[in-house]
């Protein structure tokens, strides 16, 4: 250590106990930003610092370039994550939810952000075994900016503008890349709009997510009938139609691409099967659907019939994505709150 | 020591509001009275009992019933033009969720400014976010009106019980009577 000053670390203590007593924080501890670090950020896009990227007007808050550096700092990104956090920011912004009340509903929605493009290597982005976290910085760090934007910077609080009532597990934690290297199919950012091998990121708001575990079968059919179970949850079902994503694990994907099935193909077997009958609905007291297309309990509902669950075959209602390590049959289902808008959004070069 | 930490907020160049509420109507008897639902589950019938209650009680008339397009976000300017063309005092409900709550808020502090008595109705859940609301739009105090949550599995006869227990503090909220 000779020749280099010493440095207290009770200071960077202090420092950061200082940001909790502001309630900057979303619980866990934040890099406080200074000016120099924030310029360090700024300086890896060409958008002015006072650009405004998102605005809630009924809260009167909007989002600047510079209030997403800050956030990003603290966050703990590195500078050069943040045109990423900007691609995704844009990309959310694109949500219908994002813009009205989705932020503080009771079912405390999440952002799932997905990284395609060569800027999933450059920066380290994990792509593979553990896609979903934690234990890498860029994928841990970019999705804790876009929560502390929206608390810091829309001022969506919890228990106060943010009414969760239990939230969603993983929340400002999903950030993944896609295994593209391990897809047989193209990347989520092709459906997004942007050309393959660009990079780009994709995100919707989020219900839960929850695995499909199958070693079982070397079947295509059954295996997406397995998928066609869990997606079809009627717990899940509260307007006419909802939406979910497929996270396939490389094995699931290859099995069903190795049968001749295209990424249309998946998601056209799901859309036409995927549902429940009226009497399932009847079971739970969601049979009924009002003209606005909620569900609701109808005494004297038609016993017969099949309400299916996705409004349309399309990316849009039900995204699919390759993702993880090919060690294992399992894959994740995505409870879209909303639908996706469909847009990925370029990452600046 | 730490004032080179820099805010994430932007709050330091937020403007501040100015409280403003309507005068209260001397007497119901014959006021136009309008109904802004949001979609809510019960919330029409609900504001439509209450209606009724305000018409058979207090000799007030229901002019309006409007059912906002986005229960998230504060009414817009056509909607408010019309109910406030259309309607004395207006009631306004049920907050009965994140977004909602909030907006139904916003809703009636816009009235008031606008010059119409306002009774907005809540869930109690919904409390801490609809005074947070009332002091984003610069009226910290706004009086909004409770009611036990839940209400959107109560039955119907359940909601017109709600309409009874509301409509004194609804009638006192937007006149004179029953102060």
């Amino acid at each position: 250590m000779t020749g280099q000053a010493t440095e207290d670390p009770r200071v960077a203590e202090r420092a950061i106990e200082y940001v909790y007593r502001q309630g900057w924080t979303d619980g866990l501890p934040t890099v406080p930003a200074t000016r120099e670090r924030t310029d360090e950020f700024l300086a890896t896009t060409s958008r002015p610092a006072d650009e405004v990227i998102g605005r809630l007007d009924h809260l009167k808050r909007e989002v600047t370039v510079e209030l997403a550096a800050i956030n990003s700092v603290m966050a703990g990104c590195l500078p050069e994550y943040f045109p990423v956090v900007l691609a995704a920011w844009d990309a959310l912004m694109l949500e219908r939810s994002t813009m009205g009340g989705g932020w503080q509903s009771t079912s405390g929605p999440a952002p799932l952000l997905v990284v395609n493009g060569p800027v999933r290597r450059r920066l380290g982005f994990n792509s593979t075994g553990g896609v979903f976290g934690p234990g890498f910085r860029a994928n841990a760090t970019v999705a804790r900016a876009i929560g502390l934007i929206v608390r810091n910077g829309l001022g969506v609080v919890p228990h106060v503008f943010e009414q969760a009532t239990q939230g969603v597990p993983g929340r400002w934690a999903m950030c993944i890349a896609e295994n593209e290297e391990e897809s047989p199919w193209e990347p989520l950012s092709v459906d997004g709009g942007v050309t393959a091998g660009v990079d780009a990121v994709s995100t919707t708001l989020l219900r839960t997510s929850e695995y499909v575990d199958n070693r079982h079968t070397g079947d295509p059919e059954k295996l997406l009938a397995d998928f066609a179970d869990t997606l079809s949850r009627s717990g899940s079902l509260i307007f006419r139609n909802a939406g979910a994503g497929v996270v396939f694990c490389p094995e699931h994907a290859q099995m069903l691409a190795n049968a001749g099935m295209s990424k249309d193909d998946v998601r056209t077997w799901l859309v036409e099967r995927c549902g429940r009958t009226k009497a399932d609905l009847a079971r739970v007291g969601k049979n009924g659907i009002t003209e606005n297309g909620v569900r609701y309990e109808r005494g004297d509902g038609d016993a017969e019939g099949f309400d299916p669950m996705f409004a349309a075959d399309s990316p849009q209602n039900l995204p699919i994505v390759v993702a993880g390590a090919r060690n294992a049959g399992m894959s994740m289902v995505v409870r879209l709150f909303s639908n996706w808008s469909g847009v990925s959004a370029r990452v600046e070069p | 020591m730490f004032d080179r930490i820099l805010d994430p907020t932007g709050l330091s160049v937020r403007p501040a509001g100015v409280a403003s509420g309507a005068r209260r109507l001397p007497s119901l008897a014959g006021a136009r009275v309008g109904l802004l639902d949001n979609t809510k589950q019960n919330a029409a019938l609900l504001l439509a009992e209450i209606g009724e209650l305000m018409t058979s009680r207090y000799g007030a008339v229901v002019t309006i019933r409007r059912t906002k397009e986005m229960f998230a976000l504060p009414v817009d300017e056509p909607l408010l033009s019309e109910m406030k063309t259309a309607c004395d005092v207006v009631v306004v409900g049920v907050g009965d969720c994140g977004s909602c709550s909030a907006s139904a808020v916003a809703d009636g502090i816009t009235f008031e400014r606008e010059g119409v008595p306002a009774a907005v109705i809540c869930s109690d859940a919904f409390a801490v976010t609809a005074r947070a609301m009332a002091e984003v739009h610069g009226d910290a105090d706004f009086d909004f009106l409770m009611t036990p949550h839940p209400v959107a599995v109560l039955n119907p006869e359940q909601v017109a019980v709600r309409a009874g227990e509301l409509l004194d503090v609804v009638v006192a909220r937007v006149s004179e009577e029953g102060r």
